[in-house]
């Protein structure tokens, strides 16, 4: 049995008051109203009856003001909250990170509630154990951190901020709550320049930090826990759930044969046992393509493929699919994926070269012409107005230079192959010979499978690009091919040329790369990346929460997206004429609208596509740092309170009272 | 005994105490003694004492001195002794109603006082036209104030202007009252006491006064509906209208419980008092009407036939 009680001492002092002032009001002289009456005599035998037995008269002729003296005294005691079961909080700092990821929908505890709700309650449970001049923070975090309530002592607040706690489609990424849990436990420091010595600029506030998740989170290694006692909940049922989602889905041409496009679906069992499952995809709203019967081994993964037939040719507008496990489990967030089958557009390729051979056949071949419509225009073309007003529109996707250069940058990706762009940002140094190649950065997508050991250069110029310009080949003395951003679009710039041209237009070879079967790859890299190639992986999407870019087909200067809710958001463009979109919170397909045509201009998607969160496994125990945080699933006591009967007994007492006193049974 | 409607004449009263259909039930009535009185003048009444009235009494042996008229002749004649023929003599009834002049009868719509002005007037009225000696007063201790004797029917105006005149409000008790009547009048005959018995100082020793004058009494108990069933409510500081007197009460149900708890013990005790002592108790409230009280339940206590 304790206490918990709804005011600070201040408040109680003043409601202490209230029993002393209701006796003083009893003790004024009663205001009786003067009747004359033919005479008193039976009036006087009447009440001497009454005060036979005096002290008992006298209590029954102060009933009420004992009635109300209990009522007075209730209420104070329900203003203690009277309760059982449930110990005080330890300390005097309590953080509260209450995990809003995904997963934390699953509805494997006891209850048929979601974990989440499970959490909440928990927490809440926490909260009413709080001492009175404890303070608390809520900071919900998915993958990413939202401080939903800082420190205060209001349980009220915090009860009533823990219940604005939603739930999220996001991934999970406990790190930045971390941080802004021990801002206050760890204080920042700061070094004296004149002492050699770090002084902490603040006091450090120890906290207990009670961590509610059910342990779908990367370790944390790098992170110092400090002042910070931590106490981890690991929140879902202990079994393990019955959960088959769906861990990837994509979309790919099927470039080696004319077939069309196929969608392919990766299903995700994470229970200890097998199931098999019925998978639905839907197109554009209707039923496609059923797939029954799949049996996906516990513990592991299966994969499907969906093929189209001639869908492609009929589909003239971005169109919408889904796919759908039918079979419900206790996680139904990862039983439903979104794509978009965009029609077959071909990128639009601009190649400016006085005469370059090797790029006509790196760019001719089938797996080329399918990806984009390639044309190859002389360096005069560039001064031609059927250029400038093209270049100007953005109707190319990309732009090869070789060896020549715009006076204009074109509104497009672009990339120069032994010149400089057009712009003061690149700057190229004097050619060096010889050019020894000593890193290539094999992880960007331009570089894939593109081998460059084996290639020799002659001459070439040290590259100087932009700010978030990235190095793909490093050199002796510098950067020799670079990729820098401009105003949403991406500048590829080789700092050598393909082959050099005497006067007289003769070609010598300035590098072997050219007649090395890196070359065509390369150049479809190039192209696929930079010109955008077929627009099938739209599946992909984004990730819930994500900031969408965009760049719609023709220059608008307003865009509507409607989210998969219906909820609509007019944009404005940035000065690089890109869109960008923050309410990608639901899952789902997102409709782009240009509102100057009124006209669809495209759709995107937004998945989660998370194996920790399928995994609805709860995790025993949580590394921060070096430490290791034990789990435990022990539920918290509810508090049981008392106060709800108390004022339920004074609202009976008042009755009573009432009843007294307009009857006058007693007094 | 005479004829009652043979002397009738109508009086024409603009009194509020007696209705013009009152007095006509009235005039049928007369009032009774349980107790034959002798009385002063001669009357209508049968008297105890043999008088000269045309009834037949008894007969009695001659004494010397006896008044020769009534020798029985005829007696005389066939048994040749002399025997006295005894006539009844028809008397007059003295009667008294009085009425508690304090202050308490004051109270009560219509007020208590109104009422036993109004009982004492058709009592009265009864006895006046049945040639009784009437005697209708206020108990007051003062013997200024005693009320004229009145005989005969025509006497009634004279009788109504002085009850008219009565005011209630005299500060005496009732034992004091009671005493003063006794002293100033010592002949025997019906009295009734119109009072609401509400004295302090008690009603016993002034009851207990009248019952040693060998009076037929009757006590008729007036209460006001106000006092047998009170209609008040709230925090009172009841004051008496008599001595100031005061006493606060909360009234509750239970206190008007007990309230009435304690006015039917105190009815029941003077009940019990005045049947022990041969006095004929009445109760009534000022809202019975007093025709009704009247022609049914003092005839039915055998006061009027």
């Amino acid at each position: 049995m304790n206490l918990l009680p709804v005011f600070d001492w201040p408040g109680f002092f003043i409601l202490g008051l209230i029993p002393p002032l209701i006796f003083l009001l009893y003790f004024l002289k009663l205001r009786r109203t003067p009747l004359e009456v033919p005479s008193t005599y039976l009036w006087a035998r009447t009440i001497e009856d009454l005060h036979v037995n005096s002290l008992w008269q006298k209590l029954r002729k102060s009933l009420l003001l004992f009635l109300q003296l209990a009522l007075a005294l209730l209420l104070l005691l329900a203003c203690l909250r009277p309760g059982c079961q449930g110990e005080d909080l330890i300390g005097e700092r309590f953080i509260f990170l209450i995990d809003q990821s995904s997963s934390m929908s699953a509805t494997d505890v006891p209850g048929g509630k979601t974990r989440l709700e499970f959490a909440k309650e928990e927490i809440r449970n926490l909260i009413d154990r709080m001492d009175y001049d404890d303070s608390g923070m809520i900071i919900g975090f998915s993958n990413t951190a939202n401080v939903i309530q800082s420190y205060t002592r209001s349980k009220s607040l915090l009860r009533r901020q823990l219940d604005l706690v939603k739930q999220t489609n996001r991934g999970t990424d406990i790190k930045e709550a971390l941080s802004a849990a021990s801002g206050l436990a760890n204080p920042g420091q700061t070094s004296d320049k004149e002492s050699d010595r770090d002084i902490q600029v603040a006091d450090a506030l120890n906290a207990t930090l009670y961590i509610f998740s059910d342990g779908g989170i990367r370790n944390v290694p790098d992170f110092s826990l400090g002042n910070l006692t931590p106490e981890y909940h690991s929140v879902g049922g202990l079994e393990i759930p019955n959960n088959v989602g769906i861990s990837a889905f994509s979309l790919s041409s099927q470039l080696d044969s004319d077939s069309g496009v196929q969608a392919f679906v990766q299903l995700q069992n994470s229970d200890d046992e097998d199931h098999s499952v019925t998978v639905e995809l839907f197109v554009d709203g209707d039923v496609f393509d059923v797939r029954s019967d799949i049996e996906i081994k516990k513990e592991s993964t299966t994969a499907l493929s969906f093929d189209f037939g001639d869908l492609m040719t009929r589909i003239e507008k971005p169109v919408p699919l889904e796919i759908h496990i039918k079979d419900e489990d206790v996680y139904m967030a990862d039983n439903i994926a979104f794509g978009v089958l965009e029609p077959p557009k071909k990128a639009n390729v601009l190649i400016v070269t006085a005469s370059n051979r090797f790029l006509e056949i790196a760019t001719g071949t089938e797996l080329m012409k399918k990806l984009a419509k390639i044309e190859f225009q002389p360096p005069r073309f560039l001064k031609e107005k059927e250029y400038i007003e093209a270049a100007t529109l953005g109707l190319y996707d990309l732009v090869i230079f070789d060896q020549c250069s715009p006076e204009q940058m074109p509104e497009c990706n672009t990339t120069f192959i032994g010149t400089r762009p057009p712009t003061e940002e690149w700057e190229f140094g004097e050619k060096q010979f010889p050019t020894n190649v000593i890193d290539t950065d094999i992880s960007h997508p331009l570089m894939d499978s593109v081998s460059f050991g084996t290639v020799n250069v002659v001459e070439s110029s040290k590259l100087t690009g932009p700010k978030g310009t990235l190095v793909l080949i490093d050199a002796t003395f510098g950067p020799v091919m670079s990729i820098g951003p401009r105003q949403g679009f991406q500048d590829l710039v080789i700092g050598f040329s393909l082959l050099e041209y005497d006067d007289d237009g003769n070609a010598s070879f300035n590098t072997d790369w050219v007649k090395k079967l890196s070359f065509p790859i390369f150049v479809q890299n190039v192209v696929s990346q930079l010109a955008g190639g077929f627009r099938f992986n739209a599946a992909q999407g984004f990730e819930p929460g994500e900031l969408v870019k965009f760049r719609t087909v023709l220059p608008t200067q307003t865009a509507g997206v409607t989210a998969p809710d219906g909820k609509k958001i007019k944009l404005s463009p940035r000065p690089d004429k890109r869109f960008v979109f923050t309410g990608t919170e639901a899952k789902g397909v997102y409709e782009v609208e240009d509102l100057e045509t009124e006209s669809l201009d495209q759709l995107f998607v937004v998945n989660l596509f998370d194996f920790r969160e399928s995994d609805l496994s709860v995790r025993d125990t949580l590394e921060i740092g070096y430490q290791e945080i034990k789990g435990t699933t022990k539920t918290i006591p509810a508090r049981k309170d008392f106060w709800s009967w108390i004022i339920f007994g004074a609202l009976a007492l008042l009755m009573i009272e009432w009843y007294i006193y307009n009857r006058r049974v007693f007094i | 005994m005479s004829i009652v409607g043979a002397n009738k004449k109508k009086i024409k009263t603009k009194s509020t105490l007696l209705s013009p259909e009152l007095l006509g039930q009235l005039e049928r009535m007369e009032l009774v003694s349980r107790k034959i009185f002798r009385g002063r003048m001669k009357g209508e009444r049968r008297s105890k004492r043999k008088g000269q009235s045309v009834e037949f009494a008894d007969f009695r042996n001659y004494v010397a001195g006896d008044d020769l008229r009534f020798i029985d002749w005829n007696l005389y004649a066939r048994l040749d002794k002399l025997f006295l023929k005894l006539f009844l003599e028809e008397e007059d009834l003295h009667f008294y109603a009085l009425i508690d002049g304090s202050a308490s009868m004051a109270f009560g719509d219509p007020t208590k006082f109104h009422y036993a002005k109004q009982l004492a007037a058709a009592l009265g009225y009864i006895g006046l036209c049945r040639a009784d000696r009437i005697k209708v007063e206020m108990l007051d201790s003062s013997a200024a104030s005693s009320a004229p004797v009145l005989r005969g029917r025509t006497n009634l105006w004279r009788m109504l202007d002085y009850l008219e005149k009565l005011e209630p409000g005299t500060n005496v008790t009732l034992n004091d009252s009671i005493k003063s009547f006794c002293m100033r009048n010592t002949g025997k005959g019906i009295l009734v006491l119109i009072t609401d018995l509400m004295d302090k100082s008690g009603y016993e020793s002034a009851l207990k006064y009248l019952v040693s004058q060998n009076l037929d009494i009757y006590l008729i108990h007036v209460l006001s509906q106000e006092e047998i069933d009170p209609d008040i409510t709230g925090d009172l500081r009841l004051v008496d209208c008599e001595d100031a007197d005061f006493a606060e009460i909360s009234v509750s149900q239970r206190l008007l419980d007990r309230y009435r708890q304690t006015l039917a013990r105190y009815i029941q005790d003077a009940k019990d008092f005045c049947g022990r002592r041969g006095i004929s108790y009445m109760m009534t409230s000022t809202e019975r009407p007093v025709d009704r009280l009247v022609s049914r339940y003092l005839r039915q206590r055998g006061l009027v036939r």
